[in-house]
């Protein structure tokens, strides 16, 4: 009887290593096939022909110059390709806002709204009419993703579909969501917003689908498309700092509100001044929101003081029940 | 694949077409042009192509540019460039050589564009002197320096009280260092002092001297790469075993509690399984 | 043996009555209601609910808690009543284990009704991470799920055998099932032993499991930062509140069977007064840990704390809150306290109010709490700053009660309610008993 047991306990044992394996096998072998339909097509040189196939079967010849290159198409072709979920080696990107100087123009929302087509009525961008109690001064207070380096988010979600990077930067792989909100319910920030319809993206749709076709998806590519059913959020767009553009965000305030940098470099920029951020921080008393609560946001805050403007000045543009149009 | 990537693109093409045909025939271009010298490495013309639409200023793409050079009264045509999708294009020179300046050892060089069919013609001038910085770390009193020199090379003489930017390359804007303005002494140098602790890849920070778009040399840059800066610490927990990572690096606690548990649950739920078959049996 | 014919006589499963089949049909009704609604939700996405990315869980998670909790009878009632050899237990283990199989697996449903991906239900296993309390959900959930069944399933062998016997003549049909489920149950020796000695390891195992869900469930609320959630008490309050769902919801059962299946000889007011007492303990010890979740913080008063704490006492939640509390606690504790409030039909009442009481409060373990985050709710419409289900999440909440009573249903139909095989070794027991004392 000891015989069977052991006997069974090992074929138990058994099957689910095999199964492991057969798991193993099957991801190892859906990489490489990912990596192969990623491989870099030939560089076909200008004043060439191009011979292209239209939807109906038919070929045309065109002049490769009058083919308008996507960027996505071109940024396959760089070296700089990455690893998604890894992200940029000897990097760490953080944020700065300056308290001081937000008048809730709400510039970086528009902005932010408009290139990641955000559908939902939540904003992954807010500027919050901040005012602790009745005693205490009111501010305009910005808020981004923090890509916290001991994210909440992360470590509750069940299926690694969102992630964190060595550059810091908090992802989603909306493909691999499963819509359980539980990381909505651990960040602290009220960040993260969830798709509760088909997300409707106007002419983007299109233009993704047929990303989809050439298996482009991918956590940073905008987060787009938005998918019914999971999870979206403040991507600190990695789309653009790959190719060494600044978020949406920073370039379009007109106050110089946003900094945006390299942490291992000490330098954060707005665009107009580039400024030694260990020094930033030191002389304006630079802090994060709810340190209490150790998730070690990546996004820092300038205090609101000596303010060039009115906080009342904002309030013209301040909306209580709308963040998207 | 393949024929996927040709899908869209066709589909640009189509896309691009509509865009010419849609817009207002005959749009005047107005072009911008910046001679750029990087020491060492070469020098290039960066032109920006842009036409009021509707009065609105859009960037033009897709245009062919020709570049000539102007030696006498005569066009000599060096290339031809396109811009990108932002109106923008950078045409290489390989070697100033490559070109002739004329009798004051000006260069004088013309960019044109020939006109389509929402387009008209345009033409743009630039004339610039070649100029060299020749710049390098030197330590003084154990302080790092930067010393740089300005030469006019159409004359060969010293530039006296230009001023130069000095900057620390960055990943998207470079973070200036010294003044505001460092203005070249009366041997065509300056001296800036390079702050403590800047930390860079493997120490090694590129520190650029630029003189920024002069009117007679165009712009002209220098990069020295300095063993002088900070190392920096990956200090990122993306190899540790933490509770936000992946699940190939799940802490080590997490993997056996938990599996004991299960495994000692189930291994009994088994057992009582195995005693259902027992009694089936007997 | 004439001994088993009256026992069989009297706990053979039966037909249902007219009673039965309005009762079932009604039930079907509203699971299919409840179907189509759920098939929308999944064609038009969770905007048929009226969640929001504040209320971010609503009436699904709530109900999902409900029903674990209520799955904690198996523990509380067998396992527990076992181990302290309470011998009044027999008539009503039973019930218990029925009631703990149908809520166990109606939670296992109903989870994944809130999920926004139904379809990748598989990435649970596939990409399963063990640092998400959800993982350990995944986990514990089948693990009870198998053993509430092995624990139902054990004790009926005996039971199906004799029916096997007994239903022999009069359907065979029948009779071939039940054999077949009763594994060949002679009654040998070698059989009974291996049985004993497996219900025993079950009724022990049966109890790190129920705790582990239980607790599972409630760190899936304490291990996040929200307040009203982020306690250490988080763990022990659910288990007790589970012991109080669970036992209500038995008390509430036991009374309808009772009544339905004529087994006022089996189960008397002797073992109401039994129940009743049971309940009073464990709503005594609920409430104390009630008053370390919300007292507690009121007494340091920091800001978030007294937010909450306020909307429950006073502000949008205060009458369900009271509800809840008054009702679905100290009321019964104070009616169970006298003999006559532990008569079977005031018992059923209370029992249905305990019932109630425990649902809503899962509702107010998570609904309150959403809709007061840390920073201020800006910048999004009006409505999300509160939270009522929707028809839809109404619809499908509804269903899944109506499935884990039709479970129930189905499993009484079947299943002896009172354990034959044990009655009667009690029976003979007591009278050797009587025998030898005479």
């Amino acid at each position: 009887m000891e015989n069977k047991k052991t006997n069974s306990r090992r074929k138990f044992l058994d099957k689910g290593l095999k199964m492991g394996l057969v798991t193993a096998i099957g991801a190892i072998g859906l990489t490489k096939i990912a990596s192969k339909l990623n491989a870099s097509p030939d560089e076909t040189g200008s004043q060439d022909k191009m011979q292209l196939m239209t939807t109906d079967g038919t070929v045309i010849e065109v002049d490769s110059s009058e083919v308008m290159e996507m960027d996505h198409s071109k940024k396959k072709q760089t070296e700089e390709e990455y690893d998604v979920r890894e992200g940029m080696p000897n990097r760490k990107f953080v944020m700065v806002i300056d308290l001081a100087k937000c008048k809730n123009a709400l510039k970086c929302q528009t902005a932010c709204n408009k290139q990641h087509y955000i559908t939902g009525d939540h904003a992954w961008l807010k500027v919050y009419k901040m005012q602790e109690d009745a005693d205490t001064a009111p501010y305009w207070m910005p808020t981004t993703c923090m890509h916290c380096d001991q994210p909440a988010c992360v470590t509750v979600c069940p299926v690694d579909a969102t992630f964190k990077r060595r550059d810091g930067l908090v992802l989603i792989d909306n493909e691999r969501c499963i819509g359980c909100r539980f990381c909505m319910a651990a960040c602290p920030y009220s960040t993260r917003v969830f798709n509760w319809k088909e997300p409707n993206q106007g002419e983007i749709t299109m233009l993704m689908d047929m990303e989809n076709q050439t298996d482009h998806h991918s956590a940073d590519f905008a987060g787009l498309p938005s998918v019914k059913g999971t999870v979206d959020k403040c991507d600190f767009c990695p789309h653009a700092i790959k190719d060494n553009v600044l978020p949406h965000c920073v370039t379009a305030c007109p106050n110089g509100v946003f900094y945006f940098g390299d942490k291992y470099e000490d330098t954060v920029t707005n665009g107009e001044e580039t400024l030694r951020l260990s020094k930033l921080l030191e002389d304006k008393h630079g802090y994060r929101l709810m340190e209490g609560l150790g998730t070690k946001p990546s996004v820092f805050y300038l205090p609101p003081v000596d303010r060039l403007v009115d906080f009342k000045e904002g309030l013209e543009s301040f909306t209580d029940y709308k963040s998207v149009d | 694949m393949r024929n996927q990537l040709i899908t869209r693109h066709f589909f640009l093409v189509v896309l691009s077409v509509f865009l010419y045909t849609s817009s207002f025939a005959q749009d005047r271009v107005r072009l911008k042009a910046e001679y750029v010298k990087i020491m060492n490495e070469g020098s290039y013309f960066d032109i920006q192509a842009t036409a009021k639409v509707n009065d609105e200023n859009v960037n033009v793409s897709k245009i062919e540019l020709i570049i000539y050079n102007l030696v006498g009264d005569e066009q000599v045509e060096i290339g031809k460039t396109i811009t990108n999708m932002q109106g923008k294009s950078r045409f290489k020179l390989k070697d100033l050589n490559t070109i002739k300046p004329d009798s004051s050892n000006t260069y004088n060089i013309d960019i044109s564009f020939a006109g389509n069919d929402a387009f008209s013609d345009a033409s743009k001038s630039i004339v610039f002197k070649d100029a060299a910085i020749e710049a390098k770390l030197v330590t003084i009193d154990s302080i790092n320096y930067v010393t740089a020199t300005l030469i006019d090379k159409s004359t060969d003489s010293l530039l006296i009280g230009q001023s130069l930017k000095v900057q620390i390359q960055r990943l998207f804007k470079s973070l200036p260092i010294g003044e505001e303005f460092n203005e070249t002494d009366e041997d065509g140098t300056i001296l800036v002092p390079i702050p403590e602790g800047i930390p860079g890849v493997d120490g090694i920070l590129a520190i650029e001297v630029i003189l920024s778009e002069s009117e007679e040399f165009g712009t002209v840059k220098t990069i020295v790469k300095a063993p002088i800066g900070k190392h920096v610490v990956d200090e990122s927990t993306f190899d540790q075993r933490t509770m936000w990572s992946p699940r190939n690096k799940t802490p080590l606690f997490l993997l056996i509690f938990p599996n004991i548990l299960t495994f000692g649950i189930w291994g009994i739920i088994i057992y009582l399984i195995l005693n259902l078959i027992k009694i089936n049996k007997s | 043996m004439k001994n088993y014919d009256k026992l069989l006589n009297d706990l053979a499963p039966q037909k249902f009555g007219k009673k039965g089949v309005i009762w079932t049909i009604s039930l079907v009704v509203l699971i299919v209601l409840g179907i189509i609604a759920y098939i929308d939700q999944i064609i038009r996405g969770q905007m048929v609910t009226n969640m929001n990315d504040y209320a971010l869980w609503g009436v699904y998670i709530s109900n999902f808690v409900f029903f674990v909790a209520t799955s904690f009878v198996g523990t509380a009632a067998v396992a527990v009543l076992r181990l302290t050899n309470n011998n009044w237990r027999t008539p009503i283990v039973r019930i218990a284990e029925i009631i703990a199989v149908a809520a166990i697996i109606m939670a296992g449903i109903t989870i994944t009704i809130d999920m926004g991906r139904p379809d990748r239900l598989m990435n649970l296993f596939i990409h399963g991470r063990m640092q998400s309390p959800i993982t350990w959900d995944v986990i514990i959930i089948p693990t009870a799920m198998m053993v509430c069944i092995l624990l139902l399933y054990f004790p009926l062998l005996p039971d199906f055998g004799l029916l096997g016997k007994y239903y022999q003549e009069k359907k065979p049909n029948l009779s071939k099932w039940y054999k077949r489920l009763s594994l060949n149950w002679t009654g040998s020796d070698t059989q009974k032993s291996i049985q004993i000695k497996s219900i025993q390891i079950i009724a022990i195992l049966i109890i790190p499991v129920g705790f582990m869900l239980q607790t599972i469930d409630a760190w899936l609320f304490s291990t996040l930062y929200r307040v009203g959630w982020d306690s250490t008490n988080l763990g022990a309050y659910f288990i007790s509140g589970a012991a109080v769902a669970g036992i209500g919801a038995l008390v509430t059962a036991t009374y309808v069977l009772q009544k339905v299946y004529k087994l006022e000889d089996y189960i008397t007011d002797f073992h109401f007064d039994k129940l009743g007492k049971f309940l009073v303990l464990v709503c005594l010890i609920y409430l104390y840990f009630n008053l370390n979740e919300y007292l507690i913080p009121q007494l340091t008063s920091k800001k978030g704390a007294t937010t909450h704490i306020n909307v429950l006492f006073v502000g949008e939640y205060a009458p369900l809150f009271w509800f809840v509390i008054v009702g679905g606690l100290i009321i019964p504790v104070i009616v169970l306290l006298f003999r006559r409030g532990r008569k079977p039909f005031p018992m059923f009442i209370i029992g249905l109010l305990v019932v109630i009481g425990s649902w809503w409060k899962r509702y107010l373990i998570v609904t309150p709490t959403l809709l007061h985050p840390f920073l201020p709710i800006q910048g999004v419409p009006e409505e999300w700053r509160h939270y009522f289900p929707s028809l839809h999440e109404w619809a499908i909440t509804i269903a899944t009660l109506a499935m884990a009573l039709l479970i129930i249903t189905i499993l009484v139909r079947y299943v002896p309610i009172v354990p034959i095989q044990k009655t009667a070794d009690e029976q003979e027991a007591l009278e050797l008993n009587k025998n030898t004392k005479s």
